[in-house]
């Protein structure tokens, strides 16, 4: 025994630093986990929403959007009189179900942004105010093909352009006032990893993934936005 | 707090290594061995730097992880307008994990100096072990392969237009330890790793 120990020093060494680097790597985890709660980069519910890039039109023409000058990382649940949430719409202009929800979207995109005011010129909605923001993408069948002019006909209603075989003046629901996102090369689709359009999220004044219509089970999303923006307050 | 001073922090040690395994390092062993008479020796200077060097990049890792979890938490912390912006680098969440398990980088990099600093500690203790040589190469191998990640990081940092400081602290961490490593196969090779080398060395001028 006391021979075997002898021939075996060497390998004592190795243990007594593996010991060593183990420990400090233990102990590296172990501040990391004490002063930090990292939340993961998603677009499931409780994730931190990716950002949104892009040329954004907004009615009067494209600049560069930045989506983190919405958020305030401040925020907590219950803060009514800060912050506001965003609805992000993913859609394509030559999307039949995204002419179709076109309606819906300008009829709520107007009382949640509180733009609509009742007979006293106070907002209709009285919750906080919920940014919605569309970010418009060309999806790769026949016939989606699209253009940044066709964007703006889309939102505005307005020009020569067609969605979805028809002239995109002619689309249903009123103009949208509020900002459409160019994102024909698909990058924000496949960064949201985007499995058809229309897709909705909703995202708290924090950057935080409150709500998406791919897992809503049949909730829609202006059902969502009553649902969530006022429990939270 | 400015995130510079860090930079500092780290950039003092790491230079004090890379000197020790340098010729420069030979003229400050009189100085050095009045403190610890076995600094004399020039593999123990050797591996004091790449022991010193591994270990700024183990924390400068540890560093960035913690910096990428407080992004994530929705912080700033050292958020800037200029091309020196490690929240703009480590908060991207397209670039700061790696492509194939999705890890973080900074993770990546504490396991990466940790089992270089497992090679430079047992090596240390145990420099004529039948092993040593042969882990000294494999440290060689990592930090040689570490080039090819500091390639793909650096190639990410030019298509975003930004730098983060704390990043390349660790890239250069990786290649002075590279350097360590090579050298120290070359004392082997020409047989300066032993201690009484060194006096032989001294006897023979």
């Amino acid at each position: 025994m006391r021979i075997r120990m002898q021939s075996d020093e060497e390998a004592d060494v190795r243990t007594d630093a593996g010991i060593k680097i183990l420990a400090m790597f233990f102990v590296a985890i172990m501040v990391l986990a004490f002063t930090t709660n990292p939340i993961a980069t998603g677009t499931k519910v409780g994730e931190r929403a990716p950002t949104l890039e892009g040329k954004a039109y907004n009615g009067g023409g494209w600049t560069e959007f930045d989506m983190d000058s919405y958020f305030d990382s401040n925020w907590t649940k219950g803060d009514v009189n800060n912050g506001s949430w965003m609805l992000i719409d993913f859609m394509d202009t030559d999307c039949p179900f995204c002419v179709r929800s076109a309606e819906d979207v300008a009829t709520y995109s107007d009382y949640f942004m509180k733009i609509r005011k009742d007979g006293n010129g106070n907002p209709e909605w009285q919750g906080p105010t919920v940014t919605f923001v569309a970010s418009a993408t060309q999806l790769d069948i026949p016939g989606h093909e699209s253009s940044r002019d066709e964007i703006i006909a889309f939102r505005d209603k307005s020009g020569t352009e067609e969605c979805d075989g028809s002239s995109c003046a002619t689309r249903p629901g009123s103009a949208h006032n509020f900002i459409y996102i160019d994102d024909l090369d698909q990058d924000n689709m496949k960064r949201w990893k985007v499995a058809g359009t229309p897709s909705y999220y909703l995202i708290q004044p924090d950057g935080i993934v409150a709500w998406s219509s791919a897992e809503s089970n049949g909730e829609t999303f202006y059902e969502a936005i009553g649902r969530l923006t006022l429990a939270e307050a | 707090m400015n995130q510079n001073l860090f930079i500092v922090a780290y950039a003092v040690p790491l230079l004090f290594g890379l000197i020790l395994m340098t010729r420069a390092g030979d003229s400050m062993a009189e100085t050095l061995s009045k403190r610890n008479p076995l600094m004399v020796h020039a593999r123990r200077r050797h591996m004091l730097g790449l022991n010193l060097v591994g270990l700024v990049g183990f924390v400068v890792s540890v560093h960035t992880l913690w910096i990428s979890n407080k992004i994530s938490e929705g912080g700033n912390v050292c958020s800037s307008a200029t091309v020196f912006s490690c929240d703009d680098v480590l908060g991207n969440a397209a670039y700061n994990t790696d492509p194939v398990f999705g890890l973080s980088w900074g993770l990546i990099g504490m396991v990466a100096f940790g089992s270089l600093l497992f090679i430079t500690q047992a090596v240390g203790k145990e420099p004529d072990a039948l092993w040593a040589e042969k882990y000294l190469k494999y440290g060689m191998y990592m930090t040689g392969a570490g080039l090819g990640v500091i390639a793909l990081l650096v190639s990410y940092e030019i298509e975003m237009g930004k730098i983060c400081q704390f990043c390349t602290m660790a890239h250069i961490s990786n290649v002075i330890a590279l350097f360590g490593f090579w050298r120290a196969t070359q004392l082997h090779d020409k047989g300066e790793w032993k201690d009484n080398a060194t006096e032989k060395k001294a006897e023979g001028a």
